[in-house]
């Protein structure tokens, strides 16, 4: 209850800043939309594989945004108060969490919406494309967990545009991996974020084969590890921040 | 009863101690100022107090119950208004206290909500949101929430620094109006503060608890004219 109490709050904080929900979704929406009139002769830019390149741009700031919350929470005396209060460690984390899957689903319809309007064909994979991006987005929380808990509100900015430029430039949602030479190849693969987009975009178009055993294998593991270590030093900061 | 009992408190930071073993013995419902320069370990011994940090040694009893064991049971009847405004900043007031009632799981919420709003005259700023609000309004909303989950003790750490005069009348105002009802713990810089609102005063310098009395026990002690200049006398060791 009180993780859930506190989730409400931090759904409020989000939602009220106009600037997240620029970034958050009405920049994915923009960039869903202006690409597909330009009509560039690329099976990238076709709408079912744009689009979940668009649902993996924008949990890029979901990262930044909930990492910004996390930052401000903690330099403002708001976690001070709460530490005092019979709040356990569980109960933040739960919080934080919580609060952003319905943002997580807002962006979800809306792309969709858009993405079908402008010639996505309606399928039954596009519910199970919002359940697996679900799944997807608990890294993207968790990355911005992490980053709040050691950046300061003004460092979370220029960390949080990394990741968003990361999720460009590696993802393979404007081009493909091969393109770009051997080195870059091996980043893109070492980073969790082509995985994610081929996991979705597979989904996305019931091509399973676009899934390989490595791409889940590298989501999970990073969740796995990025979640850890977010509860970690979120928990380590709350003792040290107040010290 | 005792609301709260310290033996040799002690917090150090690596080569810092920051609170060196402090005894300190307050009674329920009394108002007791912690007064000291920067540095001198008010905010960590409330920290302490209040189970936001561990001490590195030394026992802390409230209301007859041990920190070590019992933080959570603890921390159901106290509450803290810390030194910065405490309050998030894009919810109104009304959704600040409600926020609060929840973390404290307050079963008659609505009632206990009412009764603040009346108490702080919060009525005209109910639904704005806290971030528009002045830095007078902030701390009074501040010190409303802290009193959310009617705590047997209250931590006002620096209450009304950097608010002007008027702000901090007002204040008094309500800090007056909960004496004898709660203990509260009250850390400032202001002499006057402390001397009309509290009814013992502890002195900390350099981590020690260096005397503990009434202000006019303190000004006895020292011979000195006021207040102002007992403190500095017992907060300097008598060099001044």
């Amino acid at each position: 209850m009180r993780a859930l109490n506190f989730a409400k709050r931090n759904f409020k904080e989000l939602i009220r800043d106009p600037l997240s929900l620029i970034f958050e979704i009405a920049l994915p929406l923009f960039l869903l939309f202006i690409f597909q009139q330009f009509n560039l002769p690329n099976e990238l830019f076709k709408i079912n594989n744009f689009t979940p390149g668009i649902i993996v741009f924008g949990f890029a700031f979901i990262s930044l945004f909930s990492a910004t919350l996390i930052a401000k929470d903690r330099t403002s005396s708001l976690l001070i108060r709460l530490g005092t209060s019979p709040m356990k460690p569980k109960d933040y984390i739960i919080g934080y969490v919580l609060s952003i899957i319905p943002i997580i689903l807002i962006q979800e319809v809306l792309f969709f919406a858009l993405a079908i309007a402008l010639g996505l064909s309606f399928s039954i994979n596009i519910l199970f494309t919002i359940l697996i991006s679900l799944v997807v987005s608990i890294l993207f929380i968790a990355l911005g967990i992490f980053i709040g808990s050691f950046a300061s509100e003004k460092a979370v900015g220029g960390i949080g545009s990394v990741v968003v430029q990361l999720v460009c430039f590696t993802s393979g949602m404007y081009f493909p991996k091969e393109m770009i030479g051997d080195f870059f190849r091996v980043i893109c693969e070492l980073l969790p974020f082509e995985s994610c987009l081929n996991i979705i975009r597979g989904t996305l178009n019931g091509d399973w084969g676009m899934i390989s055993v490595r791409n889940i294998i590298t989501l999970a593991i990073y969740l796995v590890l990025v979640l850890v270590l977010a509860v970690w030093l979120f928990r380590k900061k709350m003792v040290s921040d107040n010290k | 009863m005792l609301a709260i009992e310290t033996k040799a408190l002690t917090k150090k930071y690596k080569d810092k101690t920051a609170v060196n073993g402090i005894d300190l013995k307050i009674e329920e419902g009394e108002l007791f100022a912690l007064l000291g320069v920067n540095g001198a370990g008010k905010t960590t011994t409330i920290k302490m107090l209040s189970g936001l940090i561990l001490p590195t040694s030394g026992d802390i009893t409230i209301e007859g119950l041990d920190m070590k064991k019992d933080t959570l049971k603890i921390k159901e009847f106290l509450n803290v208004s810390p030194q910065e405004t405490a309050i998030a900043p894009n919810l109104t007031v009304k959704e600040n206290l409600e926020f609060m009632a929840g973390v404290y799981q307050i079963e008659n919420k609505d009632e206990k909500i009412a009764e603040l709003v009346k108490q702080f005259k919060l009525d005209e700023v109910l639904k704005k949101k806290s971030k528009t609000l002045s830095g007078g309004w902030q701390r009074k909303v501040s010190i409303a929430i802290s009193l959310i989950n009617d705590p047997k003790i209250l931590f006002l750490d620096e209450p009304t620094l950097g608010l002007d005069v008027i702000a901090r009348k007002e204040l008094w105002k309500v800090i007056t109006g909960l004496k004898g009802k709660k203990t509260i713990i009250l850390t400032t810089h202001y002499m006057e503060e402390a001397e009309s609102l509290s009814d013992r005063i502890g002195i900390m310098a350099y981590g020690d608890l260096v005397d503990v009395g009434t202000a006019q026990e303190l000004i006895k002690k020292t011979n000195a004219k006021n207040f102002e200049d007992a403190f500095v006398s017992i907060a300097t060791g008598g060099e001044e």
